[in-house]
């Protein structure tokens, strides 16, 4: 009778599983976003940890012999004024953990309402930010963020600012998008006829049936942000020195590649390691937060 | 009598679309008395759900209200303010749909949702968390205090629609408009959630408007019925002298056309020939006249308004049920085509 019993309950105890319990189960099975997670907790560790201490000060000079190559001493070696690479890519993982979750904060802070407004209310609204979306979707990426950091000067808010301006669009148009399909939904109609204010149908009801689709975007979109970050820095537009980021510790070491390749290699390896982690994460997290797999 | 709680005078809505106006609704009145329960039953399509939809004012885009008055307490509220019509939805008019699935917020909790059609009309949290158990209980949830915390999905459809008339209940509506509560539901189930919607008529004296296509849920709840075909109440009137006497060809089709448990096994199962209108462009005169039986040369050139046929019953047609029983044999008939009682066959093909 005891086990008869265990046996009919375990279904039920399957089926409190919510929506979020699932998608946990999911996203556990799948061993690469596991190990990119994995990876991501680590580097913010890393980056937790250069806030107290590192190696040796990121902007002491001489070190070591410049150019000189990994060694017991300085693990990735030294760049062309002696500093320490290990310290500068530990004080540069900051800066793109920075980088990529303050952009996606603000791109969530403007794209979640300015979507759920147009594809609510539609209209003239909608029309007005569909323009808005398309001419910024016009303009090349690099122009904006450029002009932006001349106007504002080369600060690590305004670089943030300035990927902003050039990558809220994405997020927008997915809200507005994911709002005008469920707002024809039965039970946003059935919110609507219990009398529910607007505001509480776009945040209360629209807003958490979006979120796996918001939360993918969102990943996805701190790696698009640190490249660019990198980018710009590379160009000698983003981070100015001596605070050190990937893309510019990369820029630097061009120079001096074929004496010491170590210089170019270990930021790239950080970046690219960083920007695969994220993309599998999102992709692990696309298909745990997917309703239709009911794995 | 009492004054009427909800006075509808020639109501009409119409849908702009690429192909051109669709009126879905047009010039339907009627009175809701206080604590009665009507039912207003037509094919897919007749309007129904749409006049249900316009009296709180929530008809889909590109729908439009275009005229009539719908009054509610001495105000208008076609009248009102969004913020005014807001607080009169769910407080003092609230409605259930058909299908408690997709009617029901997927990611929040059930008790959750319950909770929100209070927490829209000044109740504090405390209030209405207690009450919405309460509520669970009075339709008849078994262990309210648990299932308040499961998702949708954890319960069954009879369940959730259930909890959809709790939802409807929570701030003790005077108006109850239920649009086909029943038809995505199991038949035992469905004969439960009508004896609960029977109930609670009665004990909280909640006036209830039934949306259905389905004439046996009408006998079951109601004690007067509309019948809409494509936008227009074609007969109004009390349910048992409804059933009894139908006297417009529709009403009297649709009656007829209930299979019946008694019925010889070789029996047919009698339908309406025909489709229902296209309503881009409504057929002249009558609009059932190209499906019905009984039609005279007059169906195709007026159009009848509705008139009183019997104490209390209205109904728009030239030709009645009375005079097509005793001039055209229509309870005889056996083949109910278009025009097959009175052989009137103007216009068509085979002429």
């Amino acid at each position: 009778m005891a086990t008869a019993a265990a046996v009919v309950k375990r279904p039920a105890t399957l089926q409190q599983a919510s929506l979020w319990s699932d998608a946990w189960r999911r996203l556990r099975r799948n061993r690469m976003a596991l190990i990119s997670a994995v990876y991501l907790v680590l580097l913010v560790v890393v980056a937790l940890v250069a806030l107290v201490h590192t190696p040796y000060s990121y902007r002491e000079v001489g070190v070591a012999r410049p150019y000189s190559g990994p060694s017991s001493a300085n693990w990735f070696g030294a760049d062309i004024l002696g500093r320490d690479v290990l310290s500068r890519l530990m004080v540069g993982a900051q800066i793109s953990l920075i980088v990529g979750v303050g952009t996606q904060v603000l791109v969530l802070a403007v794209g979640v309402p300015i979507g759920l407004i147009a594809g609510y209310y539609k209209g003239w609204i909608d029309t007005v930010v569909s323009f808005i979306i398309n001419v910024f979707y016009g303009i090349p990426d690099l122009l904006v963020a450029m002009i932006l950091l001349l106007l504002l000067g080369p600060s690590l808010n305004n670089i943030i600012i300035a990927i902003v301006a050039t990558r809220w669009m994405d997020m927008t148009r997915l809200v507005r998008g994911q709002t005008l399909a469920l707002r024809e939904r039965e039970f946003i109609e059935a919110a609507r006829a219990s009398g529910a204010k607007p505001l509480k149908i776009l945040f209360g009801h629209i807003l958490p049936n979006s979120l796996g689709p918001i939360i993918v975007q969102a990943t996805f979109g701190v790696p698009a942000a640190i490249l660019f970050e990198a980018f710009l820095s590379f160009l000698g537009i983003g981070v100015q020195p001596p605070t050190p980021s990937w893309g510019s510790m990369a820029a630097d070491g061009l120079a001096a590649i074929r004496i010491a390749p170590h210089m170019v290699i270990a930021p790239s390896i950080a970046l690219s390691l960083t920007l695969m982690a994220f993309n599998f994460l999102g992709d692990g997290l696309r298909d745990a937060l997917d309703p239709r797999q009911k794995r | 009598m009492a004054t009427p709680i909800l006075q509808v005078r020639d109501l009409r809505t119409q849908f702009l679309t690429d192909g051109g106006i669709v009126t879905a609704v047009d010039g339907v009145s009627f009175d809701l008395y206080p604590g009665e329960s009507i039912g207003i039953v037509g094919e897919s399509g007749s309007g129904k759900s749409i006049t249900a939809l316009s009296i709180l004012r929530l008809v889909p885009d590109p729908g439009r209200i275009v005229s009539g008055r719908v009054m509610f307490r001495d105000q208008d509220l076609l009248q009102l303010t969004g913020e005014e019509i807001r607080e009169i939805r769910g407080r003092d008019i609230a409605m259930i749909f058909q299908d408690p699935q997709s009617s029901l917020n997927p990611v929040l909790r059930t008790g959750f949702q319950v909770d929100e059609a209070m927490l829209a009309h000044g109740k504090s949290k405390g209030e209405a968390r207690a009450r919405t158990i309460e509520l669970l209980k009075k339709v008849r949830i078994p262990a309210a205090e648990n299932r308040y915390k499961d998702f949708p999905h954890q319960l069954s459809g009879g369940m959730r629609q259930r909890a959809m008339v709790a939802m409807g209940l929570a701030n003790a509506p005077s108006i109850l408009i239920a649009d086909e509560p029943t038809t995505a539901l199991d038949v035992t189930v469905q004969a439960q959630i009508l004896e609960l919607l029977a109930d609670l008529n009665r004990e909280l004296g909640t006036a209830i408007v039934m949306i259905t296509h389905n004439m046996g849920v009408v006998a079951g709840l109601c004690s007067r019925v509309l019948v809409m075909y494509a936008g227009e109440i074609v007969e109004q009137g009390p349910v048992e002298q409804i059933f009894e006497n139908p006297q417009h060809p529709y009403t009297w089709s649709l009656l007829r056309s209930i299979p019946r448990v008694d019925a010889l096994r070789h029996e047919r199962l009698r339908s309406i020939e025909g489709l229902a209108p296209d309503l881009l462009r409504p057929p002249s005169g009558c609009r059932f006249h190209p499906r019905c039986p009984f039609r005279i040369e007059k169906c195709y050139t007026d159009e009848p308004r509705l008139q009183e046929v019997a104490p209390d019953q209205l109904a728009a047609c030239w030709v009645t049920m009375e005079r097509a029983r005793k001039e055209m044999g229509a309870d005889e008939l056996v083949d109910i085509r278009p025009g097959a009682g009175s052989g009137v066959h103007k216009g068509e093909l085979s002429d």
